[in-house]
């Protein structure tokens, strides 16, 4: 299905901001099932030329430099992209944790798409011994990657609530954990923390879901802005599979791919550094259309945006 | 290696040491007798050396000086030697004991040919993980291995270096087994630490035992770290490069080493906030426009180097500087990410490799290390549990090993063992075993006697300016008090000592810039960066504060010239003199009723307000720190001292605790004045002095020099501008308004009148570099020229309470104009800060 995604990051500082350099993450990068075209990233006030380049990760970073001083910024990132569906994982080829682990340490892999680089400590993601502990039961070794996987997304999605209120951007997993709280950043980070302290790759990534459901569906949670999951590597053959622990599923085709990293600091959308104050409020506004019902709902754009306002940024 | 502090043998000492000779210093020396000791081992060529040294430095220590111990501490203040431990507020003096390692150039020669053996083999491993990573294709190195390890930057995969030199210096620890045998603990590429304090151990050491260490035939340190530089420069594309070593600043535990290289070296000490990249260059900001650096010997890690390439937390960092060295033309030592071999898992694939790469085995091994991501070794290891060391393979906190520290396995208790190894069967990559080593023993200097205690020795490889390695001749050595000597530096409690390679026959002398090469005179060096320039001009301006601040309170005790002075003057005189202590902020304004001597206790002590002079003194102390490359030893020691002590309740010791302080500050202005090279440098110290102090008077005479001023209240404005004596003998009569105004205001032949300052500082200015060769004035110096005009055109008559008021307020400007052309204009840590925006 091709969807048309609209996001629209308006920035205001309290005073004037000199030097701004920003990394800008919001080109999706090449993943398999995604066929991306009409790519366009809009900023105001304009920055010079906007270069884009493969970032250390998966990952696609635009850089942005204001010689002038702003007081707001609007990114806007406009793209449209064909989704296949990935087919159902086979069960039947799915390697136990035992194997995956031993294939991941032996790994001859170093490259991003690897699993080698997300086995270990990064800067939002540590090994933890609480989580990894509340994460024993569900990660035997016997058990094959697919279902333990699937009963640790689900111990989140139940045991974990849903609350914006309860964390910020920087809140670490650890505490989150503690709260039994959060939103999907908090939740992916939580997976990947258990699956890393049992020694199996696991990767952060961004992305946004489709704004409406299909006809008889629920909306899904984290729709009106970047949603964030996790990918699980399952071996050479099977490679990497995306689990929602907000949603309680595997990705299927209404996610869509934008970055993968080892954690969210790797792929966070808009990040830099600037000369001046720090106060800073964010709005963000997200929408995602399949392109068929872009026509039946009138003009691109009004559909379903929401918009939320945090300060600071989150 | 860890064992001996905890060795019970090594408490009953056997017969083994000293030479037998009945005269010989070292004759009662018993080492332990587990492992080796370098001077029992030593041949009798290097053992007569031994010799000589501990029985000169016994009979130094019987002689006048003190024993030699005081005498090495003494050299140790006297070069501002310090360190700082993590969690420390201040700054500790360097422990260095004074009996030197000594070496053979026959021993000395294998391990520096292992050395550069295996820099080599680390230049290539380097190669291959940033470059094809066939090592790691082709199952030579695991993934994980490199993967990892903290210090990894993919980001720097496919970069080639400048010359492809990845490493321009290493360093690498080494311990002396039982045998004799050198092995490497650990291996440094990332930072050299230690570096620095090799070379200040050597200088107090030699200036505190004469020419004994020649005597001895000691190989000496110059022309390595000439070397070093030649190397760094031979990397960078022009010809006459601007080397800069980058520090993170006067916080880091190693900055007065970075200092003391710098200065040693010549090279501009800088932080990242006064750097700039621009069009793929780097430049700094000095008070003469930006200036392209050419070449950085970096001291902060990759991680925080660039807050846009890489960690957007780093505070420390140039933004932007990975485009200078991708695409710029930037030389950076050592190469970022080339930190990625330090982790321990990966030393225990290090001998692999070199069979692999070089064709040969090590000349000099590793400690024996098994990585336990691999089922073999991890099955040896639980097996040898007990008689291995246990520790994090990447460094950092591990399940099992709190805060990554690296632990004996026989140390563990049953329960404790049990724990580490179920973390160990879920995250084995997390973990190495290691041998233990017996380490070697050296005789050190304790009281009066030699005592055997066990060592580790950091040496030092560079490449020179033809690329070849050179390895520095020594080292520095570090001496447990604990036993553990895997720290990166130096725990609380040990010791360092100076390693000195001993020749048979005299060395030659070198010097810093090589045998003889006669480099291009000049006369004036280097640059001035804006943020040094920022903290000369407000260490001068602190520095005369303070001193005006002292003043008024000496002149509250008692004025030196006038019998009448002090108490017995005119309360009307008093209160204003308590008045100016408050609009300063030395004292709060419900304080002013205090008895004088309170007052006085108040604004010189512990108060913690802005304006109070022990908080004047510490501000002076804080920005010196950061001046620490610049300043002469001599200055730096008088400059951080705290507020002498008194009683807060006797006049005699306020006094006298005044009279000293205002000793010291004219001592630093003294040697400001007589020391420095009339530099830049120069100049904004001493513009900053002059604005101070041109400030001062106007807000002194506003408050003395008033239509109704009194005798008392003219006397009171000359003691504070210092110009009693003069005054008298050139009037007869006592203080009036328009005589004394005349002398402390308008008379250019007062350095303390406002004209005199303001002249220097006109014609300071006028000396600077201009930014562009036009010929214009610059607006700090036309606002000068400004207010001088208008003083020089007034006679004593006119001069105003509001023609003073005028002239602080257009100082005020000018100084916000000075700092506007001059100083870095954002990044003041305490008006603005540098905002990371995470979402």
């Amino acid at each position: 299905m091709i969807f048309r995604v609209q996001h629209v990051t308006d920035i205001r500082y309290a005073a004037l901001v000199r030097l701004a350099r920003f990394n800008v993450r919001l080109k999706p990068a090449a993943w398999s099932g995604q066929r991306l075209f009409e790519c366009r990233l809009i900023v105001t006030p304009p920055s010079g030329p906007i270069a884009t380049e493969e970032g250390p990760y998966v990952v696609n970073v635009s850089r942005l430099l204001l010689a002038e001083p702003i007081s707001a910024l609007r990114i806007e990132s406009r793209f449209s992209v064909d989704v296949t569906p990935p087919p159902h994982p086979r069960a039947d080829i799915c390697p136990s944790l035992a194997r995956i682990r031993q294939a991941a340490w032996t790994s001859r892999d170093i490259s991003k798409f690897g699993p080698t680089p997300y086995l270990f400590n990064s800067r939002i993601v540590e090994i933890d011994a609480a989580i990894g502990d509340w994460a024993r039961p569900f990660l035997a070794d016997g058990d094959s990657v697919l279902e333990a996987g699937r009963a640790l997304m689900h111990a989140i999605y139940t045991q974990f609530r849903y609350d914006s209120d309860a964390t910020k951007t920087e809140t670490p997993p650890g505490e989150a954990f503690r709260k039994r709280r959060g939103v999907c950043q908090d939740f992916a980070h939580i997976m990947i923390v258990a699956l890393r302290t049992h020694g199996i790759p696991a990767a952060y990534v961004s992305g946004y879901l489709r704004t409406m459901p299909p006809p008889g569906k629920e909306r899904l949670i984290g729709c009106d802005a970047m949603h964030a999951w996790v990918n699980i590597w399952c071996g050479e053959q099977l490679g990497w599979i995306g689990f929602d622990p907000t949603n309680d599923l595997i990705v299927q085709g209404d996610h869509i791919f934008i970055a993968m990293g080892r954690d969210y600091a790797d792929v966070a959308p808009v990040d830099g550094v600037f000369h001046g104050n720090e106060g800073q409020s964010l709005r963000v506004s997200v929408d995602v259309l399949p392109v068929v019902a872009e026509v039946a709902a009138g003009s691109f754009g009004q559909a379903g945006g929401r918009s939320r306002n945090t300060s600071p940024a989150r | 290696m860890i064992g001996w502090a905890e060795n019970p043998a090594l408490a009953s000492r056997g017969p083994v040491g000293g030479t037998g000779r009945p005269d010989d210093a070292l004759r009662d020396y018993a080492p332990g007798p587990l492992g080796g000791d370098l001077y029992c081992d030593a041949r009798p060529n290097v053992a007569a050396k031994w010799s000589l040294v501990a029985e000169r430095l016994l009979r130094l220590s019987q002689g006048a000086h003190g024993n030699i111990q005081e005498q090495v501490s003494r050299e140790i203040q006297e070069l501002g030697l310090t360190f700082r431990l993590i969690g420390d507020e201040d700054e500790r003096a360097w422990p260095l004991s004074p009996m030197p390692l000594l070496i053979g150039t026959e021993e000395w020669n294998d391990v520096a040919q292992g050395l550069i053996q295996r820099v080599d083999l680390l230049e290539r491993i380097l190669g291959d993980v940033y470059g094809p990573q066939k090592l790691v294709a082709e199952g030579n190195l695991p993934a994980a291995i490199v993967a990892g390890s903290t210090h990894f930057a993919p980001k720097m995969m496919g970069l080639t270096p400048p010359g492809g030199h990845y490493i321009h210096v290493y360093a690498a620890d080494l311990v002396r087994g039982p045998d004799g045998e050198w092995r490497v603990l650990a291996d440094r590429t990332r930072l050299a630490t230690g570096i620095g304090y090799a070379l200040e151990n050597r200088l107090a050491m030699s200036r505190s035992t004469g020419a004994l260490l020649s005597e001895i035939n000691t190989r000496r340190h110059a022309g390595f770290y000439g070397d070093l530089r030649r190397g760094i420069a031979a990397d960078c594309q022009r010809d006459d490069p601007r080397i800069a070593l980058l520090t993170p600043g006067h916080f880091n535990q190693s900055y007065p080493e970075q200092a003391h290289l710098a200065r040693y070296l010549g090279l501009p000490l800088v932080e990242g906030r006064d750097l700039t990249v621009s069009d793929d260059r780097l430049f700094v900001r000095t008070i003469a426009g930006p200036k392209r650096i050419d070449a950085i010997w970096s001291w902060i890690d990759t991680q925080h180097i660039d807050p846009m390439a890489f960690d957007s937390r780093s505070h420390i960092g140039i933004p932007d500087v990975f485009q200078a060295w991708s695409r710029g033309g930037l030389a950076v030592a050592n190469w970022p990410g080339a930190g990625v071999i330090e982790a321990r898992a990966f030393s225990a694939f290090i001998p692999r490799l070199a069979t692999k790469l070089l064709g040969a085995s090590l000349k000099l091994p590793n400690v024996a290390t098994w990585w336990c991501g691999q089922e073999n070794e991890a099955s040896i290891v639980r097996r040898r549990f007990d008689e291995l060391v246990i520790s994090s393979a990447f460094g950092g906190h591990v399940e099992g090993l709190p805060g990554g520290r690296t632990r004996v396995g026989a140390q563990f208790s049953a329960e404790e063992k049990e724990r580490l190894l179920a973390a160990m069967h879920l995250r084995p990559i997390d973990y190495c075993g290691q041998e233990i080593v017996n380490l070697s023993t050296t005789p050190v200097l304790i009281d009066e006697g030699f005592v055997p205690r066990p060592f580790t020795l950091r040496a030092f490889v560079a490449r020179d300016g033809d690329g070849n390695w050179q390895v520095m001749p020594g080292g520095f050595a570090r001496l447990s008090s604990s036993g553990d000597l895997r720290t990166s530096l130096m725990g609380s409690g040990d010791l360092s000592a100076d390693v000195c390679v001993v020749d048979d026959v005299p060395i030659q002398q070198e010097s810093l810039l090589g045998a003889g090469v006669t480099p291009a005179i000049r006369r004036s060096g280097g640059i001035l960066s804006s943020q040094a320039a920022d903290n000369l001009y407000w260490f001068s301006r602190y520095a005369e504060r303070a001193e005006m601040t002292v003043r008024v309170i000496r002149s509250l005790l008692g004025s030196p010239i006038d019998a009448d002075g002090g108490a017995g003057r005119d309360p009307a005189t008093i209160s204003r003199l308590v008045e100016i202590l408050v609009q300063w902020g030395a004292i709060e304004a419900e304080n002013a009723d205090l008895s004088l001597a309170r007052v006085c206790s108040v604004a010189l002590g512990k108060g913690k307000l802005p304006g109070g002079v022990a908080m004047l003194v510490t501000r002076l102390r804080d920005i010196g720190r950061g001046l620490r490359d610049r300043m002469s030893t001599d200055f730096w020691r008088v400059a951080n001292q705290p507020v002498p002590g008194f009683d807060p309740d006797h006049t005699e010791s306020l006094l006298s605790a005044s009279n000293h302080l205002l000793e010291r500050l004219s001592t630093l202005s003294g040697l400001t004045a007589e020391n420095m090279v009339r530099s830049p440098s120069w100049r904004f110290s001493d513009i900053g002095r002059r604005l101070e102090r041109a400030l001062n008077i106007c807000r002194i005479a506003r408050q003395f020099a008033t239509n109704d001023s009194q005798v008392d209240d003219l006397s009171a404005l000359l003691d504070l501008c210092d110009s009693q004596i003069v005054y008298r003998t050139r009037y007869l009569t006592g203080p009036m308004r328009a005589p004394v105004l005349d002398l402390v205001v308008l008379d250019p032949h007062n350095p303390r009148s406002l004209i005199f300052q303001l002249v220097q500082i006109e014609h300071h200015l006028a000396l600077l570099p201009p930014l562009v060769e036009d010929g214009v004035p610059e607006r700090p110096l036309r606002e000068t020229k400004a207010i001088l005009a208008e003083l020089q055109s007034l006679e004593a008559a006119d001069v105003t309470t509001k023609v003073l008021q005028n002239a602080e307020t257009r100082l005020l400007a000018l100084s916000d104009a000075l700092s506007l052309r001059y100083f870095l204009q954002f990044d003041k840590p305490d008006r603005s800060s540098q905002g990371s925006l995470l979402g």
